[in-house]
């Protein structure tokens, strides 16, 4: 009994017990979601016909075809990729120490799909076929560009506020200038391009699964590693600096890993909105703490449940027609992050 | 020959602070020894913060030379360095969803290990310090629930259990009322009769810095004015000139004002 409390005088138990809470609540979540996926859609797959299947007892039949082909490569990229920008905003929030900064606001998305956009064309126009790494790497080079124009941007106007002007700014030029560079593709590009550039999981292939497994996992373990950094991060530059993180250094290693995850993303899903703002944020809620450590791998976790959610309500709500992931995650998402800031302004942040 | 020059907390020789190249006080020499407290008093814009932030390494400096506990700063890591000096710094913290308990616990940060988890010893360490700044029983509480004064202190506690052996501080009495000033002036004297630390600091009130200083550094117009025992630099003859004051209108020790002194 002494020990019990000699180890809770920090309340470490009660918050191990509630992080442990919630890790299991989001992982029934995501089989959930997992389940529903797979079963659910234009051909619906029992549960337990669903098993038969995953175990490879049941091979050639139409459901199989259907869950493998098309189902499963479409779930794993809804989860990896929704883990991705789940984190890409929390690293961001990180960064700017602002809690609505996430890779769709700040316009960093849009820089994506600008660059993604106009390689599709160029190397399409030339005849030639486009691979996954390469869609990435524009994605990435978007990303970091737009990010680093925003970074210039912000290093002038002090506010928070105008941090997110801007980015909103950038973000509706490089849309505007995608706009233009599609009128002007040819139509054969142009029907494949639209609804990626809305935003969309669907017509994910195990090639592309592949890329994104590698490249958001390797990305995920790194942020997992900078658990520590990201916390000192948390009381500012100043104290950071003064504990011992070379801050010119981690800034750096924050940009370029969030921009690897958000252009990630984009090159394959398109822009999805407000999953990098509205997962944090309640993950965070959810946890009662904002450490890292804790944080990080909840926050990847809770992205992947809500866009295999949000995806399965694309999909289904007025099935057979699609509708862009993004919407959905914009009419569950938004109305979050204003929650977020009522409840903000509310107790004085 | 640079290696450890002596047991100093703090060592400054011809030392220039200052922004973009630009020196804004140059030519200081400060020792800070172990178990003392040094403050720095002056008007604003003296280069007080901007000094403070060179000698914790927050900020290059432009000429002279600094050793921390007897290792010349420039040759330090920014760990090595976290291990020598802490900081308390001006900057309102703002966090989310952080006890009292995460804020001290950073302070920890360079003792523990690759994923920052606080083991036992570190627990303990952040208890003894949170108990000698009464912040204690706050520990469960959320940091920004707290008031200006408990929130100092709770910072000084972190900054207290990074155990270093020059602790920094930028005006750790502002935004706090007369009886939050005190207590935290008088954990100070507690932490240097307790502990090898040395502590350099800089205060608005001169009545305050006369009882917990062992030594007032005065810096006015990019120089050190003079520096001195609290006995020696608060009479009126300094404080006048320091702050441009005429004879008569203010006692440092008592921090009595005689308005419309001016005038006359």
């Amino acid at each position: 009994m002494q020990e019990l409390r000699e180890t809770d005088e920090f309340g470490s138990v009660a918050r191990r017990t509630r992080v442990t809470a919630v890790f299991v609540g989001l992982a029934v979540m995501l089989g959930a979601c997992v389940a529903l996926n797979l079963c659910h859609g234009s051909v619906s797959v029992p549960l337990d016909e669903l098993g038969q299947i995953l175990w490879g007892a049941q091979e050639g039949g139409t459901n199989a075809q259907v869950i493998w082909s098309i189902r499963l490569p479409r779930l794993i990229a809804a989860g990896l990729l929704g883990g991705a920008l789940a984190l890409a905003g929390f690293l961001l929030q990180t960064f700017f120490n602002n809690p609505i900064a996430g890779p769709y606001i700040l316009g960093i998305s849009s820089g994506a799909k600008l660059a993604v956009a106009t390689t599709m064309i160029l190397v399409i126009g030339r005849g030639a076929t486009t691979s996954s790494w390469m869609l990435v790497l524009a994605a990435f080079v978007g990303s970091l560009a737009t990010m680093l124009l925003v970074l210039v941007a912000s290093r002038r106007t002090a506010s928070v506020s105008s941090l997110i002007v801007v980015g909103v700014m950038i973000g509706y030029i490089c849309s505007a200038i995608t706009d233009f560079i599609v009128t002007f593709a040819s139509d054969a590009h142009v029907v494949n391009l639209r609804s990626w550039s809305m935003g969309s999981f669907s017509g994910t292939s195990w090639a592309n699964v592949h890329v994104i497994a590698v490249m958001v996992l390797a990305a995920t373990v790194c942020v997992c590693a900078l658990s520590k950094p990201l916390g000192a991060f948390q009381l500012g530059e100043g104290y950071a600096r003064s504990v011992g993180v070379d801050t010119r250094r981690f800034r750096l290693v924050l940009i370029v890993l969030s921009s690897l995850l958000a252009g990630c993303v984009t090159a394959f899903a398109g822009p999805i909105s407000f999953v990098g703002i509205a997962v944090p944020h309640v993950v965070k809620r959810l946890l009662g703490t904002s450490r890292p450590l804790f944080v990080v791998p909840a926050c990847f976790l809770g992205g992947a449940v809500f866009c295999l959610f949000c995806d399965l309500v694309a999909r289904s709500v007025f099935a057979p027609t699609e509708v862009s992931v993004s919407a959905v995650t914009a009419i569950f998402g938004a109305p979050i992050v204003i929650a977020m800031l009522v409840g903000r302004q509310r107790r004085g942040y | 020959m640079l290696e450890r020059h002596d047991s100093s907390a703090l060592m400054a020789k011809g030392l220039a602070v200052g922004y973009d190249g630009a020196p804004l006080v140059s030519n200081i020499d400060l020792t800070v020894a172990a178990k003392g407290i040094v403050t720095l008093i002056g008007p604003n814009g003296a280069g007080k913060s901007t000094l403070l932030k060179t000698v914790s390494g927050q900020l290059a400096p432009l000429g002279g030379a600094v050793w921390i506990s007897g290792r010349p700063l420039e040759r330090l890591s920014a760990h090595e360095r976290a291990l020598e000096l802490s900081v308390m710094l001006t900057d309102r913290l703002k966090t989310e969803l952080l006890t009292c308990a995460d804020v001290v616990e950073m302070g920890r940060y360079p003792h523990t290990g690759r994923m920052g988890i606080a083991t036992e010893a570190d627990r303990r360490k952040m208890r003894e310090a949170m108990e000698m700044t009464h912040v204690w029983d706050l520990r469960r509480r959320d940091f920004m629930q707290l008031s200006d004064g408990q929130r100092q202190r709770v910072l000084l506690a972190r900054a207290i259990c990074q155990e270093p052996r020059l602790l920094v501080l930028d005006e750790p009495t502002s935004y706090l009322d007369i009886h939050y000033q005190i207590e935290l002036l008088a954990v100070l004297r507690e932490l240097v009769a307790s502990r090898d630390v040395g502590v350099l600091m800089s205060l608005h009130e001169l009545p305050l810095a006369w009882r917990v200083s062992d030594w007032i550094v005065c810096m006015k117009d990019g120089a050190i004015m003079a520096q001195g025992t609290p006995s020696e630099m608060c009479v009126p003859e300094v404080i006048d000139e320091l702050y441009d004051l005429e004879p008569g209108t203010f006692d440092p020790v008592t921090g009595m004002i005689e308005l419309g002194k001016r005038a006359r």
